[in-house]
């Protein structure tokens, strides 16, 4: 304890010197827990934008459902499922908030001389909204209504039919049964979501009305997309469901099921890869930015210790160990770095509240961005975590101490004698 | 990406011109033996088309989750025109496929609407069938669109035959990296096609048999196509009747008379 006091002490024999020091690491933790907060609210607009406008977090299907996407693979087999006994069971895992069951069918869409391939999406008109936002980007029109021929189309598809909201459709798509289902929709509304691939090719329909289309029973479904509000839940979410369906325990809920379910890094690879990189990327600036601060602190540290040489001289000279004078500077490093650990949170702390609460909006300056397939505003906003100043804390007191080794190892090296005699 | 596989009503029609056309291509050696390879594919295919025909066509269908069998009754006119009009079973009766040219449409009755096939849907399913749209309209230019060149000659199980390797020309707009075809020497009928991507990998093969004469024609009656990732189907067309050289005109290969339900 007496070693603390005397290093507590030593760190204020040069107040200003000290004072640098310790804003300089405080600098580094503001810097590098502000970028990693940064990444962190970058990374949760692309998942958030990646899961939210269609997918969802978590998704089942029929095993073998990927890659062909097979009409036919609908869950649990030809003979369907009771839906809504499926979607209660899913609702019951801890961590779902909402689940919307979807049917997909490849067609045509045709309307005057344009004829469009188009990706059919059924959906569930009361449980989607739920689960997606897709419906939520209507520019023109309403969603369409449950059971009416309606269809929601996105923009670009909508432009190269030459079609407005109300506009007549022709739908064509070869049904379950080998026929080839076609019927007129009327277009309710239009959307976009600023994603290429939604807004060129995709038709959104009532469930019943695209299932009958198909010539598909109405337990017949070939997805079911889960909405969790903590998407980093998705894995452990995923196995819970998994485990919930195929429990031979809820043998009387319907039985264990064949199916797959799968997290959205999964189903949306490029999304992951994107974090993972961002992730990665946290690392590496934490490690620059306090790689900067380092020399810095231990050029301080060092003058601190040569000016002591004496004192060291005389300490020894009393019987303490070489161990000792490097264990009082390497507190010494310590103190600091506490000390500037207080002063960079109370500095960082609000900036980063304040930060959260007013994102700043580069909309002005750069439209909105497709990246990885997900959509991402020019907003800057920062995410609060745990991991960011965590790493921001172990990097600076790291620094520190590592800053500390060299002159606490020389301070141990001086010979009494000498240093007493003034040689 | 869900890919649009079936596309509209196909027309039956165009798959059995195909099949014609395939016959036809594959029959035409009544060898002059300096013939070339190309001159005994076009032989074939002129044979088996004819300048013009009328047939009555059934088509089955067997796929791993349904059969079904459809009744046409097929129109062509040289290798430009074909019009498909389905006309069993009840439910699908009046459906309808015009080929003209490179073009595609298909008359839908239900909704009383013609639509055009779009250039990304050529390589649908015709009718839910293993023919895709673009069967209906390329099997027409067999000459035009491969080199082709004699791969084997000789005795297959006791049966004297060509095998013909057409390559699709670097121009030509074919989706196929090979076809290999086996024609009867003796009386120059087809007895099958084998469908390659281009890496070298067997997609389906097509089989004729069930050779019997219409007016003065000999021709394959039964044509069937098997797609090799999905031995369990197949496509099978057969001739009911069959008559050459009807008068027809191009204007009867209109998108009204693709609307009259006849």
């Amino acid at each position: 304890m007496v070693w603390w006091r005397i290093a507590w002490r030593n760190l204020w024999r040069n107040r200003r010197r000290t004072l640098i020091t310790a804003s300089a690491l405080a600098v580094g933790f503001f810097g590098a827990v502000l970028m990693v907060a940064l990444d962190d609210g970058i990374s949760a607009e692309l998942l958030d934008n990646g899961t939210g406008v269609l997918t969802g977090q978590v998704q089942l299907h029929a095993r073998g459902w990927m890659p062909e996407r097979s009409l036919y693979a609908t869950i649990d087999g030809d003979a369907g499922i009771d839906v809504g006994a499926l979607l209660a069971r899913l609702r019951a895992v801890p961590g779902v908030a909402a689940a919307a069951p979807r049917v997909w069918a490849g067609g045509l869409l045709s309307a005057g001389h344009q004829t469009e391939g188009a990706v059919l999406m059924g959906a569930d008109m009361s449980l989607e909204p739920g689960v997606s936002r897709i419906l939520g980007t209507l520019v023109a029109g309403r969603a369409p209504r449950a059971g009416a021929r309606e269809l929601a189309i996105g923009s670009e598809l909508a432009r190269k039919l030459r079609v407005a909201a109300g506009a007549e459709v022709v739908v064509v798509a070869p049904a379950a049964d080998g026929s080839t289902g076609n019927d007129v929709y009327r277009v309710s509304g239009v959307f976009r979501t600023g994603l290429d691939q939604l807004d060129g090719s995709y038709a959104v329909a009532p469930l019943g009305a695209l299932q009958s289309l198909l010539a598909l029973a109405p337990g017949r479904v070939h997805e079911v997309a889960v909405r969790l509000p903590d998407p980093w839940a998705a894995p452990a979410v995923a196995r819970a469901i998994a485990a919930a369906l195929t429990d031979a325990g809820h043998a009387a809920a319907g039985g264990p099921l064949d199916v797959t379910v799968e997290p959205w890094a999964s189903f949306n690879p490029e999304v992951a890869e994107y974090l993972q990189l961002i992730t990665a990327s946290n690392g590496l600036v934490v490690g620059i930015v306090f790689l900067f601060a380092i020399f810095g602190v231990a050029n301080t540290s060092l003058m601190g210790a040569y000016e002591r040489r004496r004192e060291f001289a005389v300490v020894r000279a009393l019987g303490v160990g070489p161990a000792g004078v490097a264990r009082t500077v390497v507190y010494e490093g310590l103190a600091l770095g506490v000390l500037a650990l207080a002063a960079g949170i109370a500095v960082t702390a609000p900036v980063l509240v304040a930060w959260h609460h007013t994102p700043l909006n580069l909309g002005w300056l750069i439209g909105n961005l497709e990246l990885a397939g997900a959509l991402v505003r020019p907003v800057l906003r920062v995410q609060y975590s745990l991991h960011g100043p965590v790493m921001g804390a172990t990097g600076l007191l790291v620094t520190a101490v590592l800053a500390a080794l060299y002159p606490a190892v020389r301070a141990a090296r001086v010979p009494p004698a000498d240093a007493l005699a003034g040689r | 990406m869900v890919g649009p596989v079936g596309t509209a009503r196909r027309a039956r029609p165009r798959a059995a011109a195909g099949a014609v056309l395939l016959a036809a291509v594959l029959a035409a050696a009544r060898p002059a033996p300096a013939q070339t390879a190309r001159e005994i594919v076009d032989r074939v295919d002129r044979m088996l088309r004819g300048a013009s025909s009328r047939a009555d066509v059934v088509m089955e269908i067997a796929t791993e989750h349904w059969t079904r069998s459809l009744e046409m009754r097929v129109w062509s006119l040289g290798t430009a025109y074909a019009l498909i009009r389905v006309v069993a079973p009840p439910r699908e009766a009046g459906s309808a496929t015009l080929k003209a040219g490179d073009e595609v449409w298909n008359y839908l009755p239900r909704v009383d609407r013609t639509i055009k096939v779009p250039p990304s849907l050529m390589m649908g399913s015709w009718m839910g069938s293993h023919f895709t749209n673009d069967d209906l309209v390329k099997e027409s230019r067999v000459i035009d669109d491969y080199d082709i060149a004699i791969g084997f000659e000789g005795e297959r199980q006791g049966v004297a035959v060509w095998e013909f390797v057409l390559t699709p020309k670097p121009t030509a707009a074919v989706v196929w990296g090979r076809v290999v075809q086996q024609v009867r020497k003796a009386d120059l009928m087809p007895t099958w096609a084998r469908y390659y991507d281009e890496r070298g990998t067997l997609i389906r093969t097509m089989t004729f048999g069930d050779y019997r004469r219409f007016g003065s024609r000999l021709v394959p009656a039964v044509m069937t196509v098997r797609p090799e990732d999905k031995p369990d189907e197949s496509t099978t067309v057969r001739y009911r009747d069959l008559e050459f050289d009807v008068r027809l005109s191009p204007a009867f290969f209109s998108l009204r008379s693709l609307q009259e339900r006849r």
